[in-house]
């Protein structure tokens, strides 16, 4: 928790952002479904890598996005298609498509693995980019903890049209009975990650503290008791969406 | 959509054009700008536009600007790293807003399936009535 201890941040950092980030690097640390903690560190630090990686700007500005089959600018020893998901849904997500995430299945990448990684990137990017807009240094990693991934798959999961099946609310079993908040719906984003349910635990962690609670969510004049108003907060989010080409 | 959906006149054009120009939420200007700064790497600009919010709307502001800017930099990066289908009642009655916001040139758009030419059409004569529609789709699922 250490790498969070925002007290002597000016501006004050609200509580719930230290607790929220510290929770969540605290569960990358651990043994996940499908990767070893080593693995899922090396994993958030080649999503640092690619912020920087050539073989990365040189297809964000070509055509097609699968025509350069250069070396990445890499500093772990995942296998090389590990650090190539990792480098594209860090800097060219929108034009990920599903045959290449099925292919990774020949690198031995199943789409438990995919999700996983999925999840370790997307909590990184948040709460670096947190770090970065309020000009503080980045975290240092945490250290990995030892143990071997149990490769469980929810039994709820299902094709609902995505890359990847996810679970519906009416599907979940008892150990993801906590997944929606006890909602008999939700959005797809929301379940988008549920083949890896820990997944979908660190996004609503993160989304309670650094946007809103899932409960305030629905009500588009609810602040949460934030500094911003509602609209403010909705402008905010509209501008980061639309700069990312984010359809959704 | 969200401002649209909280029943304030918001000019979208602020969205898609941002920093520059003007949205009618109080702090809009320099809210866009700061989320323009903080998705690059230029350190002085992202200072810069830091200051300005906080001079405009306060330090707590500063604080959850960022975490919000934080927070929806993975989003897009969920949806289609997942290929998630747009739900569909939300994508019948937000055709208008899609269009308005050149959503659907976006790469995400190719995962969001279509709708057949009966529920474009509807979602056409509903138009009027998106914005509470919308209102009460999300209310059902959120989280």
């Amino acid at each position: 928790m250490a790498a969070f201890d925002y007290s002597d941040v000016v501006p004050e950092v609200r509580e719930d952002l230290s607790e929220a980030h510290g929770k969540v690097w605290s569960m990358l640390a651990e043994p996940g479904n499908w990767w070893r903690a080593e693995d899922r560190i090396a994993i958030a630090q080649e999503s640092r890598n690619a912020r920087s990686c050539e073989l990365c700007r040189r297809r964000k500005s070509a055509l097609s996005p699968y025509g350069d089959e250069g070396l990445h600018d890499a500093s772990t020893n995942l296998p090389a298609a590990a650090i190539d998901a990792v480098h594209r849904i860090t800097t060219d997500p929108a034009r990920i498509k599903k045959a290449w995430i099925d292919d990774l299945g020949e690198s031995g990448i199943s789409h438990g693995h995919y999700v996983e990684l999925l999840g370790i990137v997307v909590a990184l990017i948040s709460i670096d980019g947190f770090h970065r807009a309020m000009g503080l240094p980045l975290a240092p990693l945490p250290q990995p903890v030892a143990g071997e991934p149990d490769h469980y798959l929810p039994s709820g999961a299902r094709d609902h049209g995505a890359f990847v099946a996810t679970i519906l609310p009416q599907d979940l079993t008892a150990g993801e009975a906590d997944l929606y908040g006890g909602s008999s719906q939700t959005g797809n984003v929301i379940t988008a990650m549920s083949l890896v349910p820990d997944s979908v635990r660190m996004l609503t962690v993160l989304g309670g503290a650094q946007y809103l609670p899932a409960s305030k969510v629905a009500d588009p004049t609810d602040n949460g008791g934030r500094a911003l108003n509602r609209a403010q907060i909705e402008l905010t989010a509209a501008r980061v969406s639309l700069l990312s080409d984010c359809f959704y | 959509m969200s401002s649209e959906l909280s029943g304030d006149a918001t000019n979208l054009d602020s969205v898609i054009g941002g920093s520059g120009v003007a949205s009618g939420i109080a702090g809009g200007d320099v809210l866009t700008a700061y989320a323009e700064a903080a998705l690059g790497d230029d350190e002085a600009e992202i200072a810069m536009s830091r200051s300005a919010v906080q001079s405009e709307l306060g330090d707590a502001a500063v604080v959850d600007a960022a975490a919000v800017i934080a927070n929806f930099q993975r989003m897009v990066r969920i949806a289609d790293g997942c290929g998630i289908p747009l739900d569909e009642p939300v994508m019948m009655m937000s055709q208008g807003i899609r269009e308005d916001l050149g959503l659907n040139g976006f790469g995400g758009a190719a995962n969001a399936g279509e709708l057949g030419f009966a529920k474009r059409v509807l979602g056409r004569v509903l138009a009027p009535f998106a914005p509470r529609m919308l209102k009460r789709m999300a209310a059902r699922r959120a989280p």
